[in-house]
């Protein structure tokens, strides 16, 4: 209450400030006043680099007129001395929602929101805005904005003065306003009405089902843009689009993207540098985990410094929850600014809604970030990234009079910041003491005289003590000052406790005391003291020595600190369980004496030796002389190509974009995720390449990504260079949404009736749109998903088609025909061995499960003979594994095919190498063991076929990327390593303060996966929100 | 609109049934005549199933028993199957499975799994168990040829049965009639909206109140298993009346090292006879625990992934030799848990010897492998005077595979006999293969 007075009669003071004209009206007497001061004996830092001490700060109208050493007076200013303190350009956050209305936030999943939305189609925003509900580049957030007096006020207690803030909602999520956190009309606050744009991969408040994926989003993104490209060129004459009008008239400001971790901040670069622009990244705080990636991007971040709690780790078997890479990232979470200033990147930081910003920033100093990065990163960097480097984020003439002033060093020990100063106009944070009194002072109460007042502590809240004659101890006093005033309350009698106190009340001035007081009595007396000489070092000291000492010596440690440096863990990558110091690197080697399954003419060769060089493999032959390569001893052991796994959904972000029938747009290159043990895990079961599908929710799905299994390289480097592009369709129970009971009866098809139609409308319209390209103009709008239905039309982009039963593969291979391309690959095809000749026919391989049946309708006639038959029939039959766990058993679900229908061992091991190559159009560079391929090589301990083998190494470009030995050794690592961080933890989070251990399993994803985003490892846990966009999480099997 | 929503649902469901039966019809295949007159195969090698390996050796049975096991055997009036080269294993015994309780998972119409409810001691697996069901005879086809049909979902899931795969009805296929009641215990750590589900998510909230409720279902049923026979009857509490007179055990699906130890001594303590741990992911950890209480533990796959990152890659490859060389009684089966891939799934139980085949090849050698899906799968149901090994005086039950059984590339099932029916090794997947096959051939 008594603040809130405060406060009003400071604005009534203030409001006046500067404005000598407005625009609205003024009751009263006009009051005009300048706000023209000057802070002189000040030490300045008039922009982040330059320190100027005993300078002087002239500020007139809300700017600044004059700083520097030297500067005089002005007469008409007032003056301020602010001998000891510090003036600093106050903060500048461009990453808030100030003062912006709150979006609606659903509450997890609701059955009954659900229910509703899962059949809507087109935005339910009423009037001529975007067709989908989550792109709202119209929101206008100096339209929306009206202050709020509360959080301006929390903002200028951390030393902000002004706020990029906008509304955190959707994808698209409109401009953002840049304002500073004065009180006064919103007229005056609003420094730029329109500063930025902003953009997320959270779809927020919009109920439409698409996009529920991280493809999804990104795809829409990218449509987006063409059509903004469009609408500009000509497609404003076709329709009336409010969303793109004010994409378009905001799109050169600078973009502010938001980023969940590091893998968002490579796709959003990526989307950049495809439509050449540019995207201010409001990072995570994992960037460390692949900083030579997020410096390639060249972009600048916007940084939170939030870090994770310890875990409470006292009790072994629950400790078994923490993940290694909750337990790393706990360490070094603090060391994330370190790596970005030593790496060179240009970064801002952002404290919205962080309580512990300063402490945390302090923290991220002692790891390494230097001041001067640290002030640039509030102050210069995001004025500059606002293009308002000429009037905010420091102190010059003309520019604005944001500033604070402070006790000391802004980023050391305990400073107090005393005002914030915005916009001219003044804010008391802590009121500032204008008289130093410490000392000792000759106390004269009444008539006695002869005692000594000692007067230590802070100078605003000094602390009291008495020296009696003849006392070698103090008498404790109890006492408080507020401005020149002073309390003072003690018992000169130390033996009569509970004795009525002496209470003294005065006033203070320049090296003295005086006042009025009532004795132990009752009796009024008058007091004073006068200044005598410093105060002498505190006897304590003397007392407690040696823990003086050893304070000391903590200190000195701690500057020293390299020792507690290398107590700091390594980077890993990636950074997860069995992650590597240093990424495998292709090396010459020799394995001898192996059998060796060329999967060629040769057949399968015994004791031979195969030579590889420079990642390729170089000579197949007996005795071969090693040169420089290193030799591998392959005696007892089986050679054999990598494994392709034709069908799988690891290392993948998110799966399924299923809200719509047709979701060709999306490309699943654009979520691999390089973070996922099961790459590992796989490498240990000899799979060296795969293909990532996406799911099969709908009849299209989405474009597929080739990747190698180059555990601990970035997502973009696993992708396999210029590899055909693929795409998965799906035919049968899953696109006709079978299992939703009586929800989602609306999306088209409900039948395989339906399904076909789908296909043929879709390449039908294909078919036009060629024809509208070919014509061109300005009414040609280039659409994400029929520009991929064209390429498979024209052959340049291969189909994987999810299949079941006869009638449907028999459909498609017609429809196929019918628009003249054909079907590469059914997958999973469980009926294929009865359509095996019309597929060998049209020309279309099969991936196919070795043994599943019986687990949906679609599959009761499903045989393990599948593969048998249809191999005999002449189709290229690969076996797959849809499934995490299988994948790493993939040579022995090869094996099957031999217990079911006798196929030749060589045969049944092609259909986990060979024939899986070739379904992907890899054949030529991988697949079998022959000179000039790449030399992606598994050695076996035994037939790999049999149930006995074990992969000992896993080669991919001749680098190893598994092998046993290592295996065992990074077991011992990883104990090693966690013992290590449980032992730090148990010294800080242990005792009460931790967080209990919670693990979060990994999802595996399925064919059937819809929506439900996956997003591993998002360290920045219960602090930084994560967005999935999905709740709704249906785990049905393929 | 709603009521014929309902009403097509309805329709289908009636289409999707009849389609299953009357494919299944077409194609059933009969069971096998009761064994007629003696049997021996000869020189073979035979697995006993107790980790011994008998090299050219023979086995006689008559009448469904097992007269003579030994290398020089009586061949007086007997068939005579020659099994030179070949190897004969004790039928393999999959426990907690849905095998016959499911035909095809997707239709609900054709599962009988999980009643409705957290609390069904009383549910029985044995009478819904199809003997029909096109699953069965898949299974035989690698070895398989007793399973537990166990009921699962909520807390109490109910009561299973140990079914013979051949048979003309439940009552024709039994071997022991409600054995087991399945408890869930309710996991520390769960994912949200997915209850029990080990390892997974947050802490579990609501246990500690279910743990209540269990507790006072436990302490009534032991004070009414006290009256022989109650004036007021309780289905419920009498179905759990065996648990206290050793008469049924108690399966707890536990696989966190600190449920296993609580949800043991929680048996204990209120006077359950035998207790067994199912899952038991992570049951080395308190391995010594388990041995003191002779608890045994089954699990549920080795062709899982670990739960947990940092757990060595081939960790659930491993954890059979682990537990076994801990001491611990330990029996591997294909069985249902959540959170391992279509582990409700019956068709799955045919892979059982290749799980086993992966122990062994991960720290548990063949013999002992064998020995877990076999004879200590019997003792853990409480089967074993009748089967899980070749011995005098047992079932025959047993196979003849033309290689090692436990590598699928050599798993060859020759002949397979239930009490000495001599099963009928076709299936409806092998009648659709020689069709196909002859289409292209």
């Amino acid at each position: 209450m008594k603040q809130k007075y405060l406060f009003l009669m400071l604005m009534l003071l203030c409001t006046t400030i500067a404005q000598a004209q407005v625009t609205y009206p003024v009751n009263g007497v006009a009051d005009n006043r300048e706000g023209y001061y000057a802070f002189t004996n000040a030490t300045i830092y008039t922009d982040y680099q330059t320190k100027v001490e005993g300078a002087t700060l002239v500020i007139r109208n809300g700017k600044v007129t004059a700083v520097g050493k030297g500067v005089k007076v002005p007469k008409g200013a007032t003056e301020i001395d602010l001998k000891g303190k510090y003036i600093y350009p106050s903060m500048i956050d461009l990453y808030t929602g100030y003062a912006m209305p709150k979006p609606k936030r659903s509450r997890g999943f609701s059955f009954a929101s659900f229910a509703a939305s899962i059949d809507q189609f087109i935005s339910k925003k009423k009037g001529a805005y975007n067709w989908n509900q989550t792109v709202l580049p119209e929101v206008n957030a100096e339209q929306l904005f009206t202050i709020d007096q509360k959080q301006a006020k929390k903002w200028r207690k951390m030393g902000f003065g002004t706020v990029l803030t906008h509304k955190q909602d959707g994808v698209m999520r409109g401009t953002g306003a840049l304002v500073t956190l004065a009180n006064g009309r919103d007229n005056e606050l609003i420094l730029k009405g329109q500063a930025s744009t902003h953009y997320s991969f959270s779809k927020g408040s919009s109920t439409q089902p698409y996009p529920n994926s991280m493809m999804g989003t990104v795809a829409l993104i990218r449509q987006t843009m063409l059509d903004a490209d469009w609408y500009a060129k000509g497609g404003s004459k076709k329709e009336k689009n409010l969303s793109l009008d004010a994409f378009n008239a905001t799109k050169k400001l600078p973009a502010i993207f938001e980023a969940r971790n590091w893998q968002d901040a490579l796709i959003i670069d990526k989307v950049a540098k495809e439509f050449g622009k540019e995207f201010i990244i409001r990072g995570s705080g994992d960037e460390y985990h692949r900083i030579a990636e997020i410096k390639a991007t060249g972009a600048s971040f916007i940084l939170p410094l939030r870090f994770p709690k310890a875990f409470k780790v006292e009790d072994p078997l629950d400790a078994e929850m923490v993940s290694l890479a909750q337990m790393k990232h706990w360490e070094l979470a603090a060391t994330n600014l370190a790596h970005l200033e030593k790496a060179g990147v240009n970064f801002a930081l952002t404290a919205a809604g962080n309580p512990a910003f300063w402490k945390n920033l302090k923290k991220a100093i002692k790891m390494g970030l230097s001041e001067k990065t640290a002030l640039k990163a509030l102050t210069h960097t995001p004025a500059q990234l606002m293009k308002m480097d000429n009037q905010l984020g420091s102190l010059k003439k003309g520019m604005y009079a944001n500033f604070i002033i402070t006790s000391g060093n802004l980023f050391k020990g305990k400073n107090s910041i005393y005002e914030n100063w915005v916009q001219g106009k003044r804010y008391v944070l802590k009121t500032m003491p204008t008289l130093d009194l410490r000392g000792v002072y000759a106390l004269t109460l009444g008539t006695k005289s002869g005692y000594e007042l000692h007067v230590s502590g802070k100078p605003g809240s000094p602390k009291f003590a008495i020296k009696q004659p003849g006392d070698s101890t103090n008498t404790k006093v109890k006492g408080k000052m507020s401005g020149s005033l002073v309390t003072l309350s003690f018992n000169l009698d130390k033996k009569k406790k509970g004795a009525l106190k002496t209470r003294l009340s005065g006033w203070a001035a320049e090296k003295k005391f005086a006042g009025t007081g009532e004795d132990a009595e009752g009796k009024t007396i008058a007091w004073a003291a006068t200044y005598k000489g410093k105060l002498p070092p505190p006897p304590q000291k003397k007392d407690k020595q040696g823990k003086g000492k050893q304070g000391k010596g903590k200190k000195g440690n701690k500057k020293k600190k390299p020792a507690a440096k290398s107590e700091m863990g390594e980077v890993i990558y990636p950074f997860v369980a069995f992650g590597n110091k240093e990424k495998p690197k292709a090396e010459d080697m020799l394995i001898k004496n192996a059998t060796v399954w060329t999967n060629e003419k040769d057949g399968i060769l015994e004791n031979t030796d195969v030579l590889i060089k420079n990642g390729k493999i170089a000579k197949i032959g007996k005795n071969l002389s090693a040169g420089g390569a290193k030799v591998v001893d392959g005696k007892g052991k089986h050679l054999t190509p990598g494994i392709v796994d034709e069908h799988s959904h690891i290392a993948l972000r998110s799966v399924n974009e299923g809200s719509q029938s047709n979701s060709a747009e999306v490309r699943m290159e654009d979520v691999v995720d390089s973070e996922d043990i099961n790459i590992y895990r796989q490498l240990s079961g000899g799979v060296t390449a795969a293909q990532l599908l996406h799911g099969s929710a709908n009849p299209v799905g989405g474009q597929s990504a080739l990747i190698k299994l180059k555990w601990g390289e970035a997502p973009e480097k696993l992708l396999i260079p210029n590899a055909d592009g693929y795409i998965k369709f799906a035919l049968g129970e899953n696109v006709k949404r079978s299992r939703y009971g009586f929800l989602a009866r609306g999306r088209y098809p409900q039948t395989r009736m339906g399904v076909e139609q789908v296909f043929v409308d879709a390449f039908t319209r294909a078919k036009e749109y060629k024809a509208a390209k070919a014509k061109g103009g300005a009414s040609f709008r280039k659409d994400l998903e029929l520009e991929a239905m064209l390429e498979v039309m024209e052959k340049k982009r291969f189909v994987s088609c999810h299949s079941y039963v006869q009638s449907e593969i028999n459909m498609l291979m017609k429809v196929a025909e019918r628009f003249n391309f054909r079907i590469n690959t059914f997958t999973h095809i469980l009926e294929g061995y009865k359509v095996a000749d019309k597929m060998a026919k049209h020309g279309a391989g099969g991936s196919t499960f070795s043994d599943w049946w019986a687990y949906k309708y679609e599959v009761k006639d499903a045989i393990p003979y599948n593969a048998a038959l249809m191999h005999q029939a002449g189709v290229v039959v690969a076996i797959n594994s849809d499934d995490a766990e299988m994948a790493r058993r993939l040579n022995q679900e090869a094996a099957k095919a031999v217990k079911y229908g006798g196929v030749p061992q060589e045969e049944a091991l092609k259909m986990v190498t060979l024939n899986a190559a070739k379904l992907l159009h890899l054949d030529k560079r991988i697949g079998s063991i022959k000179a000039g391929k790449d030399a992606d090589l598994v050695l076996w301990t035994a037939n790999p076929l049999s149930i006995y083998a074990k992969a000992d190494k896993t080669i991919i470009e001749g680098a190893v990327y598994y092998d046993a030995k290592q295996d065992e050794q990074k077991r011992a690592e990883v104990k090693k390593e966690r013992t290590r961080l449980i032992k730090k933890m148990m010294s800080k989070g242990g005792k009460g303060g931790g967080k209990r251990p919670i693990m979060r399993r990994q999802r595996l994803l399925h064919c059937d996966d819809l929506g439900g985003e996956r997003i591993l490892w998002h360290l920045s846990g219960d602090q930084d929100k994560v967005h999935t966009e999905q709740a709704t999480e249906h785990n049905h099997k393929r | 609109m709603q009521r014929r929503n309902s009403m097509q649902t309805f329709i289908c469901v009636v289409v999707l049934l009849y389609g299953v039966v009357f494919l299944a019809q077409a194609q059933r295949i009969k069971p096998a005549d009761p064994q007629s007159r003696p049997i021996v195969i000869q020189g073979a090698t035979i697995h006993v199933g107790n980790g011994q390996v008998m090299n050219n050796a023979s086995v006689r049975f008559e009448q469904g028993i097992i007269t003579e096991v030994g290398t020089s055997i009586n061949t007086n009036g007997a068939q005579v199957i020659n099994g030179k080269g070949k190897h004969v294993y004790p039928g393999i015994i999959a426990l907690n499975t849905p095998v016959g309780l499911v035909e095809v998972n997707a239709v609900k119409a054709s599962v009988d799994r999980s009643e409705q409810g957290n609390f069904n001691p009383n549910v029985r697996a044995l009478t819904s168990f199809n003997t029909d069901s096109d699953v069965l005879p898949t299974l035989r086809y690698t070895g398989v040829l007793l399973v537990e049909a166990t009921p699962d979902g909520g807390i109490v899931s109910g009561t299973s049965s140990v079914m013979e795969l051949d048979g003309w009805n439940w009552e024709d296929a039994v071997l022991k009639a409600d054995n087991a009641i399945h408890i869930n215990w309710p996991a520390r750590f769960s994912r949200s909206r997915r209850r029990g589900t080990p390892f997974g998510g947050k802490a579990n909230k609501r246990r500690q109140r279910i743990i209540h409720l269990l507790t006072n279902a436990m302490r009534e049923a032991k004070a009414y298993a006290t009256v022989a026979k109650p004036a007021k009857v309780n289905l419920k509490l009498e179905a759990m009346r065996g648990l206290f007179d050793g008469s049924k055990t108690l399966f707890i699906h536990a696989s966190y090292s600190k449920d296993i130890v609580e949800s043991v001594q929680f048996a204990k303590t209120h006077g359950v006879q035998k207790v067994g741990i199912v899952g038991g992911y992570d049951a080395v950890k308190v391995a010594d625990f388990l041995k003191e209480h002779q608890v045994p533990v089954v699990i549920n796959a080795t062709h899982r992934l670990p739960l947990i990152n940092h757990h060595d890659v081939a960790y659930a490859y491993k954890l059979p030799g682990m537990l076994a060389k801990a001491g611990v009684l330990t029996g591997l089966t294909v069985g249902n848990e959540r959170g391992i891939s279509m582990a409700d799934h019956g068709w799955r139980v045919r892979t059982l010897p290749f799980h086993a085949g992966t122990a062994a090849a991960h720290g548990l050698g063949t013999e002992k492998a064998v020995e877990m899906i076999t004879l200590n799968n019997a003792k853990i149901l409480g089967i074993d005077k009748q089967v899980g090994s070749i011995e005098k005086g047992k079932q025959a039950t047993l196979f003849i595979s033309k290689g090692d059984v436990l590598d699928m590339l050599t798993n060859d099932i020759e002949h397979a006999f239930i009490r000495g029916k001599k099963l009928i090794l076709d299936d409806k997947q092998q009648q659709l293969y020689r069709r196909f096959k002859k289409k292209y051939d």
